[in-house]
This record gives C-alpha cells, structure tokens and sequence, in this order.
C-alpha cells in the first residue's frame, strides 16, 4: 500500500523529466557539435581540455542564464554585458587590495543584486519598458565600470586566476554549482512563481503568487549571475577591463533564443538555454579551431540566430492568425 | 442570522467614465449555494474580482465575517480563505499539474518548495475533482475541459470558506458536470460558502438555494430560489420578454447562390458543403468550438484552406488573403472584438475608417473632412453617441459592437460572416443588430450568421447549418427551425426525423 | 461643418495641445536651453545652438525609421549597424563617371533600404521576434563591416558629401535642411496617408488589423525599410560631417534614436505616438549630451549622466499606462 502510494506521490523528479521533452533536438545538436570538435581537437578529452573548454563556457552559461531569467518572467536586458563588465572591475580593483578575495567577492554579488534589483523595480514597480530601462541602464553601469576602472589594468591575485582558470577543471564544477544554485532557486516559492508570472501575470495575481516579488528577485538575480561571470572573466585574464562585457549582451540573447527560450514569457527552460550556450561555445570554439577568421564568427553568429529562430516557423506551421 | 462570510455592500465600479456595477450588494452565507445570475455584460466578472480582492471598487466595501477590508488584494483575499475559479483559464501550461494547483500557496519546508507535501495535498484536491492523471503532466498536455477541472482542484486546495466558480460548467463533459455538482453539494454541507456563475437554468435551479441577478450593474433580485420560475429569472436578467427581440421574418432570399463551397477542410474542417443565396441569413449552430469560427475564417481568406469547388460571385477559388476577401465583397466581423475586431486605443471615427484606408492607395493623401463626414453618418446611422474622437475602449460592449459592424458598410459587402456578433452585448442593441441583419438581407445582402445562441438562429435565419467536429452535420430548413431541432442536430441526434 | 460633426469632431482646445507629448518636449527643450545659457554664456549664442541642431539632425534622421517601426509595434536595433555600413561602405563605391559622388549615394541608401527589407521579411515571414532579427542583422554587418573595412578608417572626398557636412545654404546647415524635408515627408506618410494609418494599426492590434483588411506583412516590411533608409541617410550625413567612415560610428546612435523617440511620446509597445515628438526629442538628447561636455566629466561620468538624464526624464513624463 505505502510502496503504491510513494509511488504516485512523486512529484519533483518526474516534473523536472517532463520539462526534458522537446530538448531533444537541440541536445543531439549540440552533442554533434561536441563529438566534431573532440574529433578535431582530441585533447577535448583530458583533464587539461575539459578544464580550458569550461573555462571558455562558464561565463556564456551564466550570461546566457541571467538573460534567460528575465525572458521567462516577460522580460529583457539589454544590460547584461555591461554588468559583465562592472563585475569584472570590481573584483580587479578590490581583490588584491585591503578587502581581499572574499570581501571582492561578496562586494561583486552585492553590485549584482543591488543593480539587478534596481532595474526590476523600475520596470516592474514604475511601468517602464524593459528594453528602455535596460538599455539607459546599460550606459550607468558602463559608466559606472569606466569610473571604477578607466582603463584595462587592476590585478586579479594569481592564486585565485590560477585556481578558476588553470589547470584544474575548477570551471567545470563551478558550472555545475551554477545548475544547482539554480535548481534551488526554482524550488523555492518565489522561484518557481517565476513561470507563473511570466506566463500570464494577470492570472497569476489572482491567484495569490506575489509577481511582482517575483519578477524583481528574477532581475536581482540575473544581475547576480552577470556580474559573477564578470568576476570569473577577470580572473581569466588576470586583469579587469571596463568594455569587456559588451559582447555577452548580444551572446546571452542569441543562446537563450537558441535554447528555445521564448520573449513573451514562461516560455521555455533553463536547460534550453544552458545548451544554446553551450552549442554556441562549441561553435566559436570549433571555426577558431578549423582557422576561421574573426568575421566569419560574426556573420556565422548572426545567420544561426536567425536559423534558429526560422527553423521551427518552417517544420510547423501554423494557423495564418 | 450569522455575519455572511463573505459580503459586498453598495460597491460600484466603472471603466473609462462606463459604470458597471452600481451600489451592488450581495452576502455570501455559509452552507449556502448562491447563484449569480446576469446577461453577458451585466457585471457578474467585475462583481467577483472585488470580492476576490482582484478589483478595488470605487465606492462601497468587502466584508470578510462582518470585517470591512479596504484595499483587499487576492493575498489577503486567499489568507481569508476565499478562492475563485475564474471562467477563463489562468494555468501555467509548462508547469506540472500539482505544481499549478499548488502556486500562490505552496507549502513550504526550509525556505524551499515542500515537493512531498504538495503531492500530498494535490494529490487530495484532484481525487475529489476525479483528475487522475500523473500529478507531474505538464498542464499544457491536458485538453480543455481536464484544466477547467485543475482550475477547480487549485481552488479546492486551498480549503476555502468561500468558493467562487465563474462558469465553471461551460467547457466540461456531461460527466465531469456531475462529478462537480456532487461535490459541491458535498462542500455545502460542510459548511462552505459558494458563489455559482453559470448560464444554465437548470443546472441552477437544481443546484442553488439563493439567487442574486444583475442587469446592467443593478441587482434586479436577491432571494431564495425556492419558488421561482426559470422565466421569472430570465425576464429579471433580460427585463423583459424576449419574443420582442427579433424583427418580424419576412423571405427575401434569392434563387441563385451568391457563394458556394464544396469539399471546404482546413484545420478541424471536414469536408463542408455550403451555399447561400443574396437576401439570405444563413445560421452556423452547433456547441461551441466545433469548427464555426474556422469555416468563417477559412471564406474569409485568413485561414488557409483548401475546396474541391468554391464559387463566390462567378468567381473561382477561395480569396487567398483577407484583401481578397474584402475586395470580393466579403466582410468579418469577429466575435472577439476587443482582440480582434477593433483598436481599442484608437479613436472611433479612426475605427470606423480603418478598413477604408486599409483598401486605399497607400501614399495618397487622407481626405481629412470626408472622412469626418462618412464617419458621422455612419456613427449617426448605428446610434452611436458622442464625441468620435474619444478611444474605443470608452464605449460599452454593445456600443463597440456596432463599431465593429458600422466599419465595413462604407466597402458595402455582399457577403457578411457574422461570429456571435450579440456575445456580451446589451439587449437595446441586440434588438438593433437583428434589425440591421434583416435589413440587410432585405437589401439583398446575404449573411452567415454563427451564433451560440439559439433563440437567434431560429428567429433571425433562413436556413440553419448546424456543425459538429469540423462537419456540417444538419441543415435545417425555414419551415422545420427550433430550438429543439438545432440542439438535438448539435447532440448527435438524428437531425433529419425532426427536419422532417 | 454641419452642428452634427461638431459634436463628433469637437475642437481641441489649446490647453489640451498643452498636455501633448510633443509640445511638452518642446517646452522642455527650450527651457533647457534658456537655463543653460543663463549659466554658460556661450550656450545661447545663434552659432552654438545651430550646431546643436545640426547634431540633432543626425539623431533625428535615424529616429525617423526607428519612430515607425516602433509605431508599427517593433523596434529595430540594427540602426546603428546600417548607419556604420552605410558610412563606411560609401567611399568604397567610387566610381569614375561619378564626379558629384551622387550615384555612390544612391547606392549606399538602396543598400541600407534593402537591409531594412530583409529586416521586415524576417519579422514577417519568418515572424521572428523584431528585437532578435535586427539584433542578429546588426551581428551579422558588424562581421560584414571588418571585411569591408579591415579595422581601418575610410574617409571620403566627394562634392556631395563635402556639401552634406559644411555646405549652409541660405545660413541653414545643409544636413538641418536634409532632415527638414525627411521629417516634413515623414509626417505626411504618418498622418496624411492610408499608409500612416495602416502603420498605427498595424502597431496597436496586429491581429484586428488582418482581420480589417490591412496587408501587414508588406506593412512590416515597408516600415523596417524607411527604417534602414533612414538610418543609411544617418549614415551619409555623419561621413560628410566627419570626413572618414569607420567600425563604431553608428553605435551611439542605436541608443539615442529609440531614446528620442520614447522621450518623444512614441509609446514603445506599438500603436500611438508621432515623429512631430522625436523631432523635440531628438534635440533634447543632444542638448544633453552638449551639457554633459560642457561640465567636462570623464567619460565614465558623461555615460552615467546620459543614461540617468534619460532614465529620469522618462520616469518624469514617458511612463506607459499600463494597457490591460
């Protein structure tokens, strides 16, 4: 009778199994990607290549997270590489000072959820545009990282560089820490309200879920997650640089969408994006391998997006309204 | 007698300068089923959202066990024990069932979800509903009638005092509508106080043991419904008899067909035959969402579709786009006419030209002062009052209505495919639309009239299709119309013996 | 007019012109420059002011496409993509018979114009989302852009372009005069024509739009291809104004077209709005960004400033209703 009961009682497991169905595809893309480049660069498989290739994952995965964040609860961050940025200058301004790794550290999350919650409370609190919000947002905390940081320079203490970004696949498990931080962030109340608010907020608030509160820690989060990255990508050069985010802007998006993420909310995964990221990663990593030139990146970047987005308007279409 | 759980007293509330309820009261009492009766429009939905906390009202209070709550949101509502089953479905499809039954209250155990006891309690709410999938199926798996029935299991989750079920029958099985009403009686008798909205007399009179009508934002009647009439409670939601509705049937329909389809499948479409003549109103029945809005869409050019044959004004081939349609002579009036009908945030007199200018060569230049004229004519012709420069969204239902309809009289259209066009929408300007409708057939347009209202299929047409699973299965003729005859057709009865 | 239409139609008061977005951010503009040329002599002097609307020309060319595409429910974030393409793409097309360099000129604006085309084709047809098409466009010519440019600056000597950047006919610069005329132009395709309506319909119900007879995806594509007209136009200009073309030209002008529009009163979710406010607005951005100068801060304080001036104004007058 018990062993009956357990057994139709459970719950979170088979609901994370049900949210795999649909990843298919994209997984056996992305698997493909993967064997071409072990195949081309057999070194992929040691312990050495693992840690390089996590190390040159990790801050797309948690970018592209934070941005994923934000399109599921409805909305978008034009801010994100920005936040990079600001990340990476505080911990090369701080760490090797006074405050020291851990107190470099916590200030760069403090700036994360403290300019990610701002954000959130300007857009959800006071009904402005996500895209403008973020976009005029994008230039404080650019300016901000400028002010920190006129020039590329500061010092990232070697210990740790050597510790995130050598030998050792530190990066690799750090990835895996990031899916767990998230798997608990989902398996909180406020978390998991997240899909609810981002789906249909109107129903939701009827519902009893506190959107608001959830879509604003949605956007202290996504800051968290950006400004984290910036710190790894500080720690990976050794140095910080105040621009050095501007990419990741434009690369979060492309690997959420990519992932299957949707703009209008509630649509999509979390796993969809980590595996766009992925499969963009391996992509970048494969055209430098097989020598192609930095322009090549750009316009293969642009046309897969663009695949992306067209391929499942092709394989199904759908009514003409 | 107690403090009623759950009260409203003298509440009003308006939309953009409309009033939709005005000093409203009504007291919800414990071990009691109470119905909310009103015409589409009267203000049931706006009713319930200030008792749910969703609506502030503007004047007048909540009362929670005699308590005046201000500013009552749906937390405070849900903490107090109150839950809605609201009539349009608000679930969140990629989330599992008993995640969906659990949110906003979830149970919680270190800070996190308590995924164990949320099985536990889910599990509890669906098996009284009779829900027994998987509780981790994701909602957007689940057909319609299965997430009305997650919708109740959520409210039920939460243990309320007071329940509030906003049509909760519409889109559910004969079965699952007795599976709800036993609970309910069985919820009753437990002490809980219920709220229940629904169009079907029967199911009221047979479930309910007070009643509380509106018409137009005023509560017509509050008392007991032992002893009442199911006439009695439609003149009170209608406010009068409503044999007057419909305008005298005269025939007007010509021989010849103006359009005609053969072999018509698109979508959930089979294989549709249909024809109609000039001067004709021809009537789409059925039960809802059995492929009416499809067939109008797919003659309409919006949907693509496919025809052994289609004829419309000697010419060949379904239109392939909306403009073809238009340029054909056909005009759609959507039932939807906030999503899809008009713009809300433009001005009437804009509305009213949209599908004029929609045909116009693209860069000449707008004949400002002609278009002020044709709008005040048209606006004159349909009563609609005031300023045309206020937005749409500031009229009522019925006054948007005729918007929808008066916008395409300036492309005179030979052809008018209605969808429900009296869907929430006052009688006064029900009464006007039937007239238009016969007015134009008498003018020798012809019309194909869907509607999931019976009474104005049997009194305003000539011919009534009625449509099951994508098919045409009956076309019942003038002489052999009732209402009788187009629901035993929807059902699956044997259309022909009562057509003949 | 019949005493019938002037009920329909009554007139509008002038207090109720008051209230309207754009005067409001004229207002605002001329209170800006009155204050600053109480506190910086040089400020309000006829000379300093004629540059700061020469400026504003060049955010206001391309604020013109981004005000229709986001009128017609849109936004288009390639707009500096296609002005850096046009800007560096134009000294490359010299042709020999082309002395006046007209014919460089009109090739580089077809160019842009078909750029904005495949825009519009890919949010209408391929019905990706407006912010991904024209983000993943941008992506796409920035690669373009090393291959045509290198890396390198590209300058440019023809008489048209000389004529865009310092020719003042009649005492008014030349590139003021140019979007003079776009924005007359504009307007009228806005406000006066079928077109203009279809847009606005387009923007505030795409769906009842369909369904009223209005052909949205050529609608679609035709506003994303003034949008990349204007921003090839954007492009010329700051060529003649600069002298040379180079990688990043256009980038602060993504920015500052889709803030001029929204500081103009252009609601971002589509549907109402007109260019008569980005006019204003595009003169606002620059008087601030002139002021931020004028203070002398570093870089890193002249972005914080922009981004907050911007941030404010829109809290103070650009807050959206919230449309349920």
């Amino acid at each position: 009778m018990s062993a009956i009961e357990s057994a139709s009682l459970r719950l979170y497991w088979p609901a994370q199994r049900q949210r795999n169905r649909g990843a298919g595809g994209l997984l056996i893309v992305v698997a493909a990607f993967l064997a071409l480049y072990a195949y081309l660069f057999p070194g992929l498989l040691s312990v050495g290549g693992v840690a390089k290739f996590a190390q040159s994952w990790l801050p797309l995965a948690m970018v592209s997270m934070a941005q994923a964040i934000l399109m599921l609860a409805g909305g978008v961050s034009l801010a994100i590489g920005a936040m990079v940025s600001l990340g990476a200058v505080i911990a090369a301004t701080t760490m090797a000072g006074p405050l020291g790794v851990a107190g470099g550290a916590a200030l760069v999350m403090i700036a994360g959820l403290g300019v990610g919650a701002a954000c959130g409370v300007i857009v959800v609190r006071l009904g402005l545009p996500a895209i403008v919000v973020t976009l005029a947002a994008s230039f404080i905390v650019g300016g901000a990282a400028l002010l920190i940081l006129p020039r590329p320079g500061g010092t990232i203490p070697a210990w740790l560089s050597d510790l995130l970004a050598g030998d050792k696949p530190v990066a690799a498990w750090l990835v895996i820490a990031v899916v767990v931080f998230w798997k608990l962030y989902l398996a909180t109340p406020l978390g998991l309200s997240l899909y609810a608010a981002g789906e249909n907020p109107d129903a939701a608030y009827r519902a009893g879920v506190p959107v608001d509160a959830a879509r604003i820690l949605a956007y202290a989060v996504s800051g968290l997650l950006a400004t984290c990255a910036g710190l790894f990508v500080a720690a990976k050069t050794g140095s910080g640089d105040p621009v050095i985010g501007e990419a990741f802007t434009l690369n979060s998006i492309a690997a959420a969408v990519l992932g299957g993420v949707g703009f209008l909310g509630g649509k999509g995964a979390m796993r969809g994006a980590l595996a766009g990221s992925l499969l963009l990663s391996v992509m970048i990593n494969v055209m430098y391998f097989l020598g192609f030139p930095p322009v090549a990146h750009y316009i293969a970047q642009g046309l897969i997006i663009i695949g992306a987005v067209a391929l499942p308007e092709f394989s199904a279409r759908r009514r003409a309204l | 007698m107690p403090a009623p759980t759950l009260a409203a007293r003298g509440v009003s509330k308006s939309f953009f300068g409309n009033a939709v309820l005005r000093e409203v009261s009504i007291a919800l009492q414990p071990g009691r089923i109470h119905a909310l009766l009103g015409e589409n429009g009267a203000g049931k939905s706006t009713l319930i959202n200030i008792l749910s906390g969703a609506l502030l009202p503007d004047a007048g209070a909540v009362e929670i066990d005699g308590r005046v709550f201000r500013g009552l949101n749906p937390r405070d509502a849900h903490r107090a024990g109150i839950a809605v089953v609201q009539q349009e479905l608000g679930l969140t499809t990629q989330l599992s069932i008993a995640e969906n039954i659990g949110i906003g209250a979830l149970p919680r155990r270190y800070g996190l979800i308590d995924y164990r006891g949320l099985a536990r309690r889910a599990r509890a709410a669906m098996d009284l509903v009779g829900l027994n999938e998987d509780l981790a199926t994701p909602v957007g798996d689940l057909p319609l009638g299965r997430r009305q029935m997650v919708e109740i299991a959520r409210a039920l989750f939460r243990e309320p005092r007071v329940l509030i079920l906003d049509e909760p029958t519409s889109s559910l099985s004969a079965h699952e509508v007795e599976t709800l009403t036993a609970l309910l009686d069985r919820l009753r008798a437990k002490g809980t106080a219920i709220l229940y909205i629904s169009h079907r007399l029967n199911e009221v009179m047979r479930l309910c043991q007070h009643v509380t009508v509106l018409k137009d934002g005023v509560v017509t009647a509050d008392r007991p419904i032992e002893g009442v009439e199911a006439a009695d409670l439609v003149r009170l939601m209608v406010g009068r008899d409503t044999g007057h509705l419909f305008p005298a049937w005269t025939p007007s329909a010509d021989r010849d067909p103006i359009l005609q389809v053969s072999g018509l499948s698109s979508g959930v479409l089979r294989d549709i035959d249909m024809s109609i003549r000039r001067g004709e109103v021809l009537g789409i029945g059925g039960l809802v969402g059995q492929g009416q809005e499809d067939l109008l869409l797919s003659l309409y050019g919006a949907l693509p579709a496919s025809a052994r044959t289609a004829e419309f004004n000697r010419q060949r081939n379904l239109p392939a786009s909306v403009r073809r349609a238009n340029a054909l002579g056909l005009a759609y009036v959507p039932a939807d006419r906030k999503r899809e009908g008009l713009h809300l945030i433009h001005a009437i007199g804009w509305n009213l030209m949209l599908p004029s200018l929609a045909r116009a060569f693209s860069l000449s230049l707008r004949d400002r002062s002609k278009e002020r004229v044709l709008a005040t004519a048209l606006a004159d012709r349909f009563a609609i009052k005031g300023d045309l420069t206020r937005q749409v969204r500031a009229l009522s239902g019925g006054n948007q209505q005729k918007v929808a309809l008066a916008k395409w009289t300036p492309a005179e259209p030979q052809v008018w495919l209605l969808n429900d066009p009296t869907r929430g929408v006052d009688v006064e300007t029900k009464r006007e639309i039937y007239a238009l409708l016969r007015r134009l057939a008498s003018e020798g347009k012809a019309i194909v009239l869907s509607s999931s209202d019976t009474p104005e299929l049997v009194h305003l047409c000539d011919r009534v299709a009625v449509m099951r699973e994508g098919r045409i299965v009956a076309t019942i003729e003038r002489e052999a119309l009732s209402e009788g005859a187009i629901v035993a057709a929807a059902m699956g009865a044997d259309p022909l013996r009562t057509a003949a | 007019m019949n005493p019938g239409e002037a009920v329909r139609f009554p007139k509008v008061r002038p207090r109720a012109l008051f209230a309207s977005r754009p005067v409001l951010t004229f207002l605002i503009v001329v209170a800006v420059w009155i204050g600053a040329s109480f506190v910086k002599p040089g400020f309000g002097a006829f000379g300093h002011l004629r540059y700061l609307v020469e400026l504003g020309a060049v955010v206001g060319l391309a604020a013109i496409g981004q005000t229709f595409v986001v009128i017609a429910g849109g936004i288009d974030l390639s707009v500096g993509a296609i002005i850096t393409v046009s800007a560096v793409g134009a000294p490359l097309v010299a042709l020999a018979f082309d002395e006046s360099g007209a014919f460089a000129a009109l090739i580089t604006l077809a160019a842009a114009t078909v750029i904005g085309v495949l825009n519009g084709l890919g949010v209408a047809f391929l019905r990706a989302h407006p912010m991904i098409m024209t983000l993943a466009m941008a992506t796409f010519l920035q690669g373009l852009l090393i291959l045509l440019a290198g890396g390198s600056a590209i300058s440019a000597q023809s008489p048209l372009l000389e004529w865009l950047g310092s020719a003042r006919p009649g005492g008014v610069p030349a590139g003021v005069l140019v979007w003079a005329i776009a924005s007359v132009l504009s307007l009228l395709a806005l406000h006066a024509t079928p077109f203009g309506a279809r847009v606005f319909a387009l923007g505030a119900n795409s769906l009842a739009a369909t369904l009223s007879g209005v052909n949205v995806p050529a609608t679609t594509v035709a506003v994303y291809a003034i949008s990349g007209l204007t921003a090839g136009m954007t492009g010329l200009l700051l060529l003649g104004m600069n002298g040379q073309g180079y990688v990043g030209i256009g980038d602060p002008y993504l920015l500052s077209s889709i803030a001029a529009v929204v500081l103009g009163g252009t609601s971002i979710l589509g549907g109402s709005g007109t260019y008569a406010g980005s006019i204003p607005g595009a003169v606002l951005l620059v008087t601030i960004t002139g002021l931020i100068t004028v203070v002398n801060a570093s870089p890193g304080w002249r972005s914080i400033l922009f981004g907050s001036l911007i941030l404010a104004l829109l809290l103070i007058s650009g807050r959206e209703a919230r449309r349920r």
